[in-house]
């Protein structure tokens, strides 16, 4: 064993990454060589200067504690399980909502509160949407009339969603089927536009939340308040067609 | 739900470990604060791809992954292909924080500030080996350097501190000198 091979073995002795038999035999070389020897010292006691003046962190708890609200409150983006836990995971998810709310609410106000909740829905929205194209099952009722639609959504919700054909506005009903967003089913509508899909999220509107846009991913979400409900629309299509398509929804919602 | 109970029992007993990481990447607790943020809400996400490895090591990947890309938006010359020639300058390198200047001035942590002084590549291999207690072989899947650059750079930075350190036992005695 010379000693220009030793430099790296002294150092990987010290790290403990010699197996037994090299070990038994490095620790015997140490001791009939003082160069090595005094290298193998120099690392050790670096080492305990090293982890004796160097702090290993803690994380503060409020730090973990955001961590934990975080991930609580992270919507899969994956397919959910709704066959069980559901409940909890939003009752949770309700929690880590109230803590993060509370924050909000300290830290800047409640527009910052509303902003974020409309993240969190649009996030949701293109989540589902998504989802419900790669599983190929967008469509659960493939219907463009109304009567159709409209009784299949109503007989699986505690809510009857206005349903519309648009063909003339360039949107014609492709069908529907139920999601979930923030935690409820949740009836959407879907229609064709020109070579786009557009999923229509439609649910009963808490408070009055003004027309609102998002891209997300490459999704465009548009939100919109009308007749009691929200619509929030998801799609590769423009902002502006999205826009467009809430909006004639919303209002022609309120007609009777 | 089932990757929250998997995040809750294989990465939270790693936190301080990820933490630790990050606070000596970063250098400063802010930032390693975004970067443990990150690094979760990306466990939480790839959590299912966690199998039949140890859950350290791979969380710490991640949190390193989360540093650099955080490095890059934030601190982009740091990341600049560094050879330690760095470390001539790096005592007055404005990459030192505030928090490590007021460690310069207590002398029990000089040792620690020549840490946080020594150029990325060295002091992350230093601290995972030193600190986390990670092997070579470890070291090197995180770091994604073969095992023996994990050797090189290890006793690079062990040179490096050794001469802050000597350096700092001759200014001692400079100033019991001229006392």
């Amino acid at each position: 064993m010379t000693c220009t091979q030793s430099k790296t073995l002294v150092a990987a002795h010290a790290d403990g990454e010699l197996d037994v038999l090299r070990g038994y035999a490095f620790s015997r070389h140490l001791r009939t060589c003082a160069e090595c020897a005094a290298e193998h010292r120099g690392i050790l006691a670096l080492r305990a200067r090293v982890r004796a003046q160097a702090p290993r962190y803690t994380v503060p708890d409020q730090l973990r504690a955001r961590v934990l609200a975080s991930v609580e409150g992270a919507r899969d983006t994956r397919r959910p399980s709704p066959e069980r836990g559901e409940r909890w995971r939003w009752a949770t998810a309700g929690a880590a909502a109230g803590v993060l709310a509370t924050l909000l609410v300290f830290a800047g106000g409640t527009t910052i509160v509303d902003r974020r909740a409309r993240e969190g829905l649009a996030v949701e929205a293109v989540a589902a949407h998504v989802r419900a194209q790669l599983d190929d099952r967008l469509i659960a009722i493939a219907s463009s009339d109304q009567h159709t639609v409209k009784p299949w959504l109503s007989a699986r919700l505690d809510y009857s969603p206005p349903v519309q054909d648009l063909p003339d506005a360039g949107f014609p009903l492709a069908g529907g089927r139920l999601d979930h967003l923030a935690g409820q089913p949740v009836a959407v509508l879907v229609y064709h536009y020109r070579l786009h899909t557009v999923d229509v999220f439609v649910r009963p509107a808490i408070g009055d939340v003004a027309l609102s846009q998002r891209t997300l991913r490459g999704f465009n979400v548009v939100t919109e308040t009308g007749s009691g409900m929200q619509w929030v629309a998801v799609s590769d299509a423009s902002a502006d067609v999205l826009g467009g398509l809430v909006e004639r929804l919303a209002a022609g919602a309120r007609a009777p | 739900m089932e990757d929250r109970r998997r995040f809750e029992k294989l990465v939270l007993p790693h936190l301080d470990a990820g933490y630790t990481l990050a606070r000596w990447l970063a250098r400063n607790a802010t930032d390693a604060d975004d970067v443990l943020q990150e690094a979760c809400m990306r466990a939480l996400k790839y959590i299912e791809s966690l199998h039949g490895e140890q859950a350290k090591p791979w969380f710490l990947t991640i949190v390193r992954h989360a540093f650099y890309d955080w490095c890059a938006r934030n601190r982009p010359d740091e990341l600049a292909a560094d050879d330690g020639s760095a470390i001539e300058t790096a005592a007055d390198d404005a990459g030192i924080g505030p928090e490590q200047a007021a460690l310069a001035r207590d002398e029990s942590s000089a040792l620690a500030v020549a840490i946080a002084s020594l150029p990325l590549v060295y002091r992350e291999v230093l601290v995972m080996r030193e600190l986390e207690e990670l092997s070579y072989k470890e070291i090197a899947h995180i770091a994604q350097i073969p095992i023996g650059t994990v050797m090189s750079r290890l006793a690079r930075a062990r040179a490096l501190l050794q001469r802050s350190a000597l350096l700092q036992v001759i200014g001692a005695q400079r100033r019991e000198g001229t006392r």
